[in-house]
């Protein structure tokens, strides 16, 4: 690797003119990632913007220092900060040039500083600072690059490598933190916007600015599956948003900290960020009069600017029906338990329509989720006996065209689902999952709804009862016992993978002693526990 | 006029293989921090997935520079008039503008084609042979390149895998992105199209995933070129090529193991098999 002990003021301009080319080859996609109601409708375009104003300001600096430059590029920032990211952003270069102050260059223990420095003056801007955004990637960045210098790093490119990479997992996990980009499947725009900036500053640390133009900054994925939700995130929320409203303040004695103290009360999303001569303020009110008014008293109101955020709502909504048809097939399972809808919802079902034993979905109910979904071919997994018919009724109630996978339990039906094959077209997908069901075997162990008697077997009310593909094979006076005599009548020793799903009123120990039972006299067989929360079935057990 | 064939290390012909074909592969680069090697030259398959495994730095990739298909190419260009370069999907790796920047320091030399076979490993291995066979049997240039382009949209190669982690981390999964998050284990089969990672299907265990292979192959009309790839595990390969064997027992198998570089993306435990479909006449 290159060493690179200091960095000038010219080259610190140079790399992040590099780092706003870069980004400026992916703002699209970092706009595309915005979730509603999360701030600003166009991350990816604000943080490119305020990265031009940043940049033009910095030619303006008073000399060649580090320094110098730096504070350029913060005020820069400052003046031209659009959006909630923005705004964030012009406070990390405003920390940035508060730890860069006095330095003629720059030195991995100064970077590293500067970056400490950033997280907490951005931190310091918002009333209300969420984790799970861009803050949290500087945050991260900023102490991993500590610990990388504190190792004893001299080399700048090789901390500047691990800004990039510590940005990059921190980004990758910003959906675990907050959780409307879970739903959404989708990353935190401003951290990837942030993560896009570093790389590009990396890119010509190593000199691969002129290199294969045709290279794009890629998007992190995080690991979850994305936009498995979608039916129930498009539902129009009746709330009403406001109006985003943002302005620079200039003034002469303006005081941050009253400022945002005066403002809290009067939105969401507040951030109030700057010095005694301007400040830019962020804000979503219902009441943008009101916020503008109380501004004009302090000083003079400029860049001002206020937007609809209902009507935002709307376009997002449109642009993620847009978005929303990948795949031209789509999967609506009748299901209940949370935890067995994740499963379903996880493995890319569209739709789950909650329904099973003795809570059977009417025709209505399976229509209105056929039609929610933005496809126009549909397989519906009907996973109970009882709900077959119903599923079969479809395809003469809607013009969408319907297939009915006859699933009769939950295994067939995450069966039936896994089997789906992205490259084939309805008629062959159905012929593939219909395969896939036969090829399983459900276990289902519940409690007797009453005292009755089925060919041999003598069963008392609430006598646990296991249940094999749909036929009833075991009566037992405990749960752990019908799983047992269940179990016994497969040879399981041909198959090759038991999945338990335990029952809402079923503890997780039950299954891990199934689990352990089954492990102990077949131990080629993976065995995997699912909490399902499904009621009525203490288990459900599928074998394949 | 003598025709000379270029592609990268990311074909995974190697070894003999190359020797045999007779072909030049420019290898791509891996870099476990601040250790940069030249995709299987400088590191071997085994030692790159020790390392991957139990090391604790996470590897990353590079295309080769365009000086270093310049130099290729200016060695070639004293025995050759015509060089036919053949690299892997433009969508995964800049390989293939760098093999076409270094055109133009060569250009007046001899002609050189690159051509983005949106395929890789054995999808884009398996062009490339096929490109040799024509060429011995006396194609002409235009013939090759107008081979390499209906070859390619008779490829196909389908991987199952054992984790999607290392392609989500790498940021190559493409449209495979649905398959991430499933509450259940599950083993993802991909497949490469339009020179991007897509999503096949997916199965609970290792040997549904080897069955899938088998009936991918079984099902395909007619064969012409047949490959089966591994990464840490010679033995599932072994028994794969014997399965396949027994479709197709007169056919050549190719076997070959999933470069480093491949690696940083797939993980360990990958199993591949790559087809070329024979032409429909």
């Amino acid at each position: 690797m290159k060493q690179i002990d200091t960095l000038s003021g010219q080259a610190l301009r140079e790399m992040f003119a590099a780092a706003t080319g870069w980004l400026e080859k992916s703002y699209n996609d970092i706009d595309a990632l915005n979730v509603f109601p999360v701030p600003d409708g166009d991350t990816g375009t604000n943080m490119l913007l305020t990265m031009r104003s940043t940049l033009e300001e910095s030619y303006r600096a008073p000399d060649h220092s580090a320094s110098a430059v730096a504070g350029a590029m913060a005020r820069g920032a400052l003046m031209g900060a659009r959006g909630n990211s923005g705004v964030i952003l012009s406070q990390i270069w405003r920390g940035l040039a508060q730890g860069l102050v006095d330095k003629d260059t720059i030195t991995a223990v100064d970077l590293a500083g500067a970056f400490q420095q950033s997280a907490s003056t951005a931190y310091k801007g918002i009333s209300n600072p969420v984790e799970g955004t861009i803050l949290t990637v500087i945050r991260e960045t900023a102490e991993a690059v500590q610990q990388h210098v504190t190792g004893g790093t001299t080399n700048l490119l090789s901390v500047m490598e691990q800004a990039v990479s510590a940005a990059g997992e921190s980004v990758a996990n910003t959906p675990h933190l907050l959780h409307v980009l879970k739903e959404s499947g989708v990353v935190d725009a401003g951290g990837q916007g942030l993560y896009t900036i570093l790389e590009g500053a990396l890119r010509y640390l190593n000199g691969e600015v002129d290199q294969a133009p045709f290279r794009k900054p890629h998007i992190i994925v995080s690991d979850l599956a994305p936009g498995t939700r979608l039916p129930q995130a498009l539902v129009a929320d009746e709330d009403a948003y406001g109006y985003c409203t943002e302005f620079l303040l200039k003034g002469e004695t303006l005081d941050p900290d009253r400022i945002r103290k005066q403002l809290e009360k009067e939105g969401e999303s507040l951030i109030v960020v700057g010095d005694n001569s301007a400040i830019r303020i962020h804000i979503h009110t219902v009441d943008p009069g009101k916020v503008i008014r109380y501004a004009t008293k302090m000083g003079t109101v400029h860049q001002a600017s206020m937007r609809n955020m209902d009507e935002q709502h709307q376009d997002w909504l449109d642009m993620q029906k847009e978005k929303a048809p990948v795949a031209d097939i789509a999967i609506i399972a009748v299901a209940s338990g949370d935890g067995i809808a994740d499963v379903f919802n996880s493995l890319g079902a569209a739709c789950v329509v909650p329904g099973g034993q003795t809570m059977n979905p009417s025709t209505k109910d399976l229509l209105q989720a056929v039609e929610s979904v933005p496809a126009e071919k549909l397989i519906i997994l009907p996973n109970n006996k009882n709900i077959v018919l119903t599923a079969n009724q479809l395809p003469s109630v809607t013009e969408r065209t319907v297939e009915v996978v006859p699933t009769e339990t939950i295994p067939q039906g995450v069966a039936a689902l896994l089997a789906f094959d992205y490259e084939a077209d309805l008629p062959t997908n159905t012929q593939i999952m219909k395969k896939a069901v036969s090829a399983i075997r459900s276990i289902e162990i519940t409690r007797a709804v009453r005292t009755t008697k089925i060919g041999s077997l003598k069963i008392k009310r609430k006598q646990p009862i296991g249940l094999l593909d749909g036929d009833l094979v075991a009566v037992a006076d405990d749960i752990m016992d019908a799983i047992n005599q269940t179990l016994a009548r497969l040879d399981l020793g041909k198959y090759e993978v038991v999945t338990i799903y335990y029952g809402a009123d079923t503890g997780v120990e039950e299954a891990e002693q199934v689990s352990a039972g089954i492990r102990e006299q077949y131990p080629h067989l993976q065995v995997e526990i699912v909490q399902g929360g499904q009621p009525h079935y203490n288990c459900i057990i599928s074998v394949e | 006029m003598t025709v000379k064939i270029i592609t990268d290390s990311l074909s995974d012909i190697d070894g003999e293989l190359v020797d045999e074909l007779g072909i030049n592969v420019v290898p791509v680069y891996v870099r476990f921090g601040e250790d940069v090697f030249r995709d299987r030259i400088e590191i071997t398959t085994d030692e790159f997935y020790h390392r991957l495994v139990h090391g604790n730095v996470w590897p990353t990739t590079t295309q080769p520079t365009p000086a270093d298909f310049t130099e290729v190419y200016n060695k070639l260009a004293q025995e050759a008039d015509e060089l036919l370069v053949i690299t892997l999907s433009n969508k995964l790796s800049g390989t293939y503008q760098s093999a076409l920047q270094a055109k133009s320091a060569v250009a007046d030399k001899c002609r050189i084609e690159v051509i983005d076979s949106q395929q890789v490993v054995m999808g884009l291995g398996l062009i490339v042979v096929s490109a040799v066979k024509a060429l011995k049997a006396g194609a002409s240039f235009d013939e090759l390149v107008q081979l390499v382009h209906s070859a390619m949209k008779r490829t196909h190669s389908v991987m199952t895998f054992d984790t999607l982690k290392y392609l989500a981390k790498g940021g190559r999964i493409g449209k495979a992105q649905g398959l991430l998050g499933s509450v259940l284990s599950i083993k993802p089969i991909l497949t490469l199209k339009d020179g991007e990672v897509h999503p096949v299907t997916r199965v609970r265990s290792r040997t549904a995933g080897v069955d899938y292979l088998v009936n991918f192959v079984a099902g395909t009309p007619a064969i012409e070129e047949l490959a089966v790839e591994y990464a840490t595990t010679p033995d599932e390969a072994d028994d794969l090529i014997k399965r396949l064997r027994a479709v197709y027992p007169k056919e050549r198998i190719y076997k070959s193991t999933v470069s480093p570089v491949i690696g940083t993306y797939v993980g360990p435990d990958v199993l591949s098999v790559s087809v070329l479909e024979a032409e429909t006449k």
